[in-house]
């Protein structure tokens, strides 16, 4: 199932000024994720589990060490570059879902989209299939605001997979939601693995989250605990959608 | 029109950015239509402050905009031109200029008193002169509706010489002439005297004691610059300063002061020099002596008095509030900037380049800018000319003041610029956001 490491992570270091002090966040830290693996990532509040995987997304740059995703080394892009490079490559699910509240559904998982240089049937296409996979079409025209918690999350979901990209982060995905809601979503970040056969890191608190994950890795203080590797690969939850292979999102490449 | 334009650098300017702004935005529009959508969504979705903004910016603009088209105007008949351009004679020491009618005779390529120095530098189509005359409808009662100012020429040289009458009707020329206690009146005096083509009105005079007029109104001047003016025949006028000099046994204390002004047209600057070498050195003249001047400089030198108050609204008054639109701009930008720091750095995470959102904010406000300064101009434009009568401010003999159609590129660019301006400093902070700061804070 694994594959050569889509992720390296190599010696980086990471600290944030803050006045006078300076704060370090991430020490010597080193990590490989290989393709198609769902990785959870753990660790108490403040250890850098968002500041690691801000860099594994190329929203931020390490102090020292290298990041390679795929063969591109994105930790010495420019912010421009790495701009354009996330919009291929990287998925990102947020917490707060951060959906635009001023856009429809649709419209929000076509954001990413307006980057790429598509045809309008093209991006009406891949939106459709976004929002197929989870199962949001009958609410597409709906604002934000008219949306539950898990369906927002949603939204969020096709907006991160809407351009196919090599890696899917999620941070906390689930810490707004009832118990419901985040089975909901988490079954969806399980299916985008095992059915298309997606890369994902996910942050969370929740070890019942964590649970789905092929592997933990714990984030204190800065380094990496490695342990409770469950290596077992669990059998598809239950809905997973059947031919979701054919949903037809396109791939982008890099 | 063209050459009003290129000798403004200003209007020039403003067409520029004119120009680009709406190039950029038509671009902007065909390549990244849905980009456009999120803008005008955003700007949607807090429409109370996006209306003020717009109003604020619109009140502005009509501001601007009518000051400015005093300005303007005057820039142009001051702007001195190289070619074929007017000269005004006038009487050299005293200030109204009065003139004995003889001064005409020899500087009209028509009468036999022409001075044959002159002969090829003017012609017949080059030559017109202007009386004054005020007088009032009502004599006992002097409301300004009742007043009437008019010019008094020979209505032969109106398409040739007066400004922007060129291409008044022949036939009104003709019957002006035909008639002789003829008067055109402007459409906006016709009204306020009530009277209607064809009606006569009995004038008493202000300026010109016991010359009292009856005249036939014969036609209407077109509307505009000439409004509220009224032209006679100077057959008329003169008849009846003779008549006076017949009943009453002696000449009108003004019949040698009778003429204010002669003007006189050159093709260019150094005929212009000859001409005022000959007619200011003529011993023609040496009675009443005079200097010729082009119209230009003449006008500005009736202006004179008016330079100070013209200099601080020009470099004072107009920049002050161009200031204050941009920082009503700058202020409602960066409020919802600020209110959208999050929604920013989302953008960013999904890929989207600090040029594209410093694109996005930079548009959202240009859009508002462009449109209210492009709306406020095109509103001014109509209610000054159509609704108003041009901008009553009484300046030298300027009744009014008319917008030019350049002046809808002065409103738009304004708009457009100072909300490009005013916009910079909060688009550049969203562009420049960071990311894992903005959710260091969330998470
Ligand atoms: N942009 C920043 N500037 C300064 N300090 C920062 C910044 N981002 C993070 N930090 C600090 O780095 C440390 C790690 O933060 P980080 O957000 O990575 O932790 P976390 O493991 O995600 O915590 P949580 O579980 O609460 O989300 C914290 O002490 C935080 O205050
Ligand atoms: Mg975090």
């Amino acid at each position: 199932m694994t594959g050569q490491p889509i992720v390296r992570v190599r010696g980086i270091h990471k600290y944030f000024t803050r006045g006078e002090e300076k704060i370090d966040v991430l020490k010597n830290l080193s990590l490989e994720v290989p393709e198609g693996e769902f990785l959870g990532l753990m660790g108490p509040s403040g250890s850098g589990k968002t500041t690691l995987l801000n860099l594994i997304a190329g929203l931020d740059r390490p102090s020292a060490g290298e990041v390679w995703i795929r063969d591109q080394l994105i930790s010495k892009m420019s912010e421009a570059d790495l701009a354009s490079w996330r919009t291929r490559n990287i998925g990102f699910i947020f917490q707060f879902y951060h959906l635009l509240p001023v856009l429809t559904a649709y419209e929000n998982v076509e954001l990413p989209l307006l980057l790429l240089p598509l045809s309008s049937a093209e991006r009406q296409k891949q939106v459709l299939t976004a929002l197929d996979l989870v199962s949001l079409t009958n609410r597409m025209h709906h604002r934000p605001g008219q949306l539950s918690g898990g369906q927002q999350q949603r939204v969020g979901i096709a907006r991160a997979v809407v351009t196919d990209p090599t890696l899917i982060v999620a941070d906390e995905p689930t810490g707004d939601l009832d118990a419901h809601s985040a089975e909901e979503i988490l079954n969806l970040l399980c299916e985008l693995q095992k059915s298309l056969r997606k890369t994902i890191l996910l942050v969370t608190h929740d070890p019942r989250a964590a649970e789905r994950a092929q592997r933990i890795v714990h984030l204190d203080k800065g380094r990496l605990v490695e342990g409770d590797t469950s290596t077992a690969i669990r059998p598809a939850p239950v809905g997973a959608a059947a031919g979701m292979q054919e949903t037809g999102i396109k791939q982008q490449g890099t | 029109m063209i050459d009003e334009l290129l000798a403004n650098p200003v209007t020039l300017l403003c067409v520029v950015i004119s120009l680009a702004v709406v190039v950029a935005g038509l671009v902007f529009a065909v390549t990244s239509p849905r980009m456009l959508l999120l803008v005008i969504k955003n700007l949607r979705r807090n429409l109370g402050r996006t209306t003020i903004t717009c109003l604020a910016t619109m009140v502005l603009v009509a501001m601007v905009t009518m000051i400015w088209t005093v300005i303007y105007t005057l820039d142009m008949v001051t702007t001195e031109k190289s070619k074929d351009f007017k000269l005004v004679v006038t009487e050299r020491w005293q200030i109204p200029s009065q003139m004995p009618p003889t001064h005409a005779d020899y500087l009209n390529p028509e009468s036999p008193k022409f001075l044959p120095e002159l002969k090829g530098m003017i012609g017949p189509n080059d030559f017109m002169t202007w009386s004054f005359y005020g007088g009032t409808l009502d004599p006992t009662k002097f409301t300004r509706e009742n007043l009437l100012f008019m010019f008094v020429m020979n209505p032969k040289h109106i398409r040739s010489m007066m400004d922007d009458l060129d291409t008044l009707d022949p036939a009104l020329v003709k019957k002006l002439g035909d008639t002789r206690t003829g008067v055109l009146l402007g459409p906006e005096r016709l009204a306020m005297i009530n009277k209607k083509v064809g009606e006569r009105i009995k004038v008493t005079s202000l300026n010109y004691k016991g010359i009292n007029l009856e005249l036939e109104i014969v036609g209407e001047l077109p509307a505009g610059r000439y409004d509220q003016s009224a032209i006679m025949s100077d057959a008329y006028f003169n008849d009846e300063l003779d008549k006076y000099a017949r009943t009453t046994g002696q000449k009108h204390p003004l019949d040698n002061k009778r003429l204010n002004l002669i003007w006189l047209r050159v093709r260019d600057r150094e005929t212009f020099s000859k001409v005022g070498e000959i007619v200011e050195n003529s011993p023609y003249f040496a009675d009443r002596p005079v200097k010729v001047e082009t119209a230009s400089s003449g006008i500005g030198t009736w202006l004179a008095p008016y330079a100070d108050i013209l200099w601080r609204v020009r470099w004072i008054v107009v920049p002050a509030i161009i200031v204050s639109m941009t920082l009503v701009v700058a202020n409602a930008i960066s409020i919802s900037v600020r209110e959208r720091m999050t929604e920013m750095a989302v953008l960013k995470v999904l890929g989207y380049r600090p040029g594209t959102i410093l694109k996005l904010v930079l548009g959202e406000s240009m859009l508002v800018g462009g449109l209210a300064g492009l709306g406020s101009a095109v509103l001014t434009y109509a209610l000054v000319n159509f609704a108003m009568g041009g901008i009553k401010f009484p300046i030298a003999f300027f009744p009014a003041f008319f917008v030019p159609a350049w002046g809808i590129a002065w409103g738009f660019a304004l708009g457009a610029g100072t909300s490009a301006v005013g916009s910079f400093l909060p688009a550049w902070s969203a562009r420049s956001v960071k990311v894992s700061e903005v959710f260091s804070k969330v998470t």
